[in-house]
């Protein structure tokens, strides 16, 4: 469960996140929705505690990121925009390398690193060095990654930018597969077909302040509109700061 | 806590040993540069300075048929008399004679007569090439000059000792071996150079390189403190300038006895005890150096940015030892507060075969730890910093 209350940050004039307000509940896919530079991934990141929010709070299954960032951090697997992947480590290595990070170590690090393995289909190259990569694979290494510490929230920043079609369908599959083991899955998108064929609930961002929020099929009948695609314009149009996306 | 220091340390050490550019820096550019460098400038140098002290001095003579018997003096002292060129002096101004010795016409005259002979050098006192030559000439002559004033008292029945009311004598007390001290003046520097060279590029890879390449963000999202993350990475950067101070050493261990210094009479003594002792001064500045080097890092924008300041950075211990180079100084108390100048200052004094001053060592370590705490303390501020990620 993660619940943002009412967060804003500003970078010196600029007001990147205004006041935004809403919650990821758990067993359910939630999806970011906003234009470029409407304040999706600041507010990712001050969920992921690499920000910290100028005014207001996040809660990460009941933890306040402002008393405890580590221990909120510890209840949260982060698939950032970003990658970054070390390239001169092995897949394996990779992942590994955070699961230490989190506190697990042995056998039963080993042993969630198999199954991890199976579970993305990453068994044939999790040996390799990972500069060769393919952009889905790097996605599934560091998928695996943020995953290592079976986090109860799962955060993903745009996870099907540069993907293939058939790198896409396996993603949804494992963020599917995310929501049946009951994990809150919160992730970003600009893209409309994405959040329509994954989402349960949906928020849009516009220009750093919430302006709609709600079920898809809400959502519809909010605006009137049958097309979800049209049903976002409409919500950013009628938040009316930003006349020219009308 | 403990066990994120030592896992990030641990990936960091074999990320970088991958990193064939890292290595070639701390196992061979930063701490070999050194020893290189000094024992082929510093062979030339003695090479030069022995060989011309043995050759013969070749010296153009005008006039020489007036001036037999000085000819024949200087033949006596490994001069090799030659036909003066038609213009001395323009041959001087070209540089294609050191000196020129020119016998004035009345030369012999006037020595008869018993008065001042002039006889004239012609030489070009902004060529330091000829420098040399022209002191060796001028050596000579007074010699010739003091034997023919003994030969003219001798003449008149006074005892020639009789102008020598004064017989200065040198009794210098230095040693051979501090004596050939003065020739290894570099080798602190070149100690503390390898040590910043040795953890320069991991500090940068493991800051701004890990920013630029989008890896810190995630790694600042694991549940970890962002100052065990950053002790880590600057244990992992001391490591690897640990190494490349121990090769620098080792280096200088090898090539500095090999200088043919004896033949200047001097010597130096840096077998593996003073390889030891050089090894245990610097080693509290690998922590100094490698916590300079992760705030300059942290503090950076860039990997480009980074490497600009840490170029500079480098240049931080040669200040010292400018200072001492101009402003020669006796070893204090106070000098031992400041990190890289005791480091350079208790170096010299071991290289010179001084005992080591136990107090002095500890002031030193002291400080320079001192120091390094409290670089090692801003650095964690500055991984505290949202300006760390973006």
């Amino acid at each position: 469960m993660i619940e943002v209350e009412g967060v804003g940050k500003r970078f010196k004039e600029v007001v990147a996140v205004d006041s935004v307000s809403f919650n990821a509940a758990d067993g359910r896919i939630t999806g970011l929705l906003g234009e470029n530079g409407a304040g999706k991934s600041t507010t990712l990141r001050m969920i992921a505690t690499i920000l910290r929010a100028d005014r207001g709070t996040v809660r990460i299954d009941g933890v306040d990121v402002n008393r405890d960032a580590p221990a909120a951090r510890a209840r949260l697997g982060v698939l950032p925009h970003a990658h970054g992947l070390y390239a001169r480590l092995t897949g394996r290595e990779n992942i590994r390398y955070y699961g230490e990070l989190n506190g697990l170590s042995g056998a039963a690090l080993e042993h969630r690193i198999e199954s991890l393995a199976a579970r993305l289909d990453i068994g044939d190259f999790i040996d390799r060095r990972t500069e060769g990569f393919s952009h889905g694979q790097k996605m599934k290494i560091a998928l695996a990654r943020a995953l290592i510490h079976d986090p109860k929230n799962v955060v993903l920043d745009e996870p099907t930018n540069g993907l293939d079609v058939m790198a896409t369908r396996a993603l949804r599959d494992v963020i599917r597969g995310l929501r049946a083991e009951g994990r809150c899955v919160l992730f970003s998108s600009h893209v409309m077909q994405e959040v329509a064929a994954l989402c349960d609930d949906i928020r849009i961002i516009h220009n750093g302040r919430l302006v709609a929020s709600g079920t898809p099929d809400a959502l519809r009948e909010q605006t009137g509109e049958a097309d979800l695609e049209e049903a976002f314009v409409k919500a950013i149009a009628n938040a009316g700061s930003s006349t020219w996306a009308a | 806590m403990g066990g994120v220091i030592w896992t990030v340390f641990r990936k960091e050490a074999r990320d970088n040993a991958r990193d064939r550019r890292t290595l070639l820096r701390v196992f061979l550019l930063g701490p070999l540069l050194g020893p290189v460098i000094f024992a082929g400038v510093m062979g030339a140098v003695i090479n030069t300075a022995v060989g011309s002290a043995e050759k013969p001095l070749v010296l153009p003579v005008a006039g020489a048929e007036g001036a037999p018997n000085l000819v024949a003096y200087l033949r006596a002292h490994n001069t090799e008399i030659k036909s003066a060129p038609a213009d001395p002096e323009a041959a001087v101004r070209s540089g294609k004679a050191d000196a020129v010795l020119v016998v004035p016409k009345g030369f012999g005259k006037s020595l008869g007569a018993g008065e001042p002979a002039e006889i004239d050098v012609v030489l070009d006192a902004a060529n330091q090439a000829a420098d040399k030559t022209v002191r060796r000439l001028k050596a000579l002559l007074d010699g010739y000059g003091s034997r023919l004033a003994s030969l003219r008292l001798l003449a008149r029945g006074i005892n020639p000792l009789a102008i020598r009311p004064l017989a200065v004598v040198d009794r210098d007390v230095s040693t051979p071996q501090a004596r050939g001290a003065s020739l290894l003046g570099m080798v602190p520097y070149f100690c503390l150079f390898a040590v910043l060279m040795g953890g320069f590029y991991l500090a940068i890879d493991t800051t701004a390189g890990e920013r630029e390449r989008g890896s810190l963000e995630p790694l600042l999202g694991t549940a970890t403190s962002r100052g065990a993350l950053m002790l880590g990475k600057l244990g992992a950067t001391a490591l690897f300038s640990l190494i490349s101070l121990i090769i620098a050493v080792i280096a200088f261990g090898i090539s500095v006895p090999s200088l043919p210094v004896e033949q200047l009479g001097m010597q130096v003594i840096f077998g593996p005890m003073q390889v030891l002792w050089v090894f245990v001064i610097c080693l509290p500045f690998v922590f100094l150096g490698s916590a300079l080097l992760t705030v300059v890092a942290a503090f950076s924008r860039s990997f480009k940015e980074a490497q600009a300041w840490l170029s500079v950075v480098v240049i931080v211990p040669v200040i010292p030892l400018i200072f001492t180079a101009v402003h020669p100084v006796h070893p204090q108390a106070w000098m031992m507060l400041v990190p890289s100048l005791s480091q350079d200052l208790l170096i010299t004094a071991v290289m010179k075969g001084a005992p080591l001053n136990a107090g002095f060592l500890a002031l030193s370590a002291g400080s320079t730890l001192i120091v390094a705490a409290a670089l090692a303390a801003y650095a964690t501020k500055l991984y505290r910093r949202e300006a760390l990620v973006v």
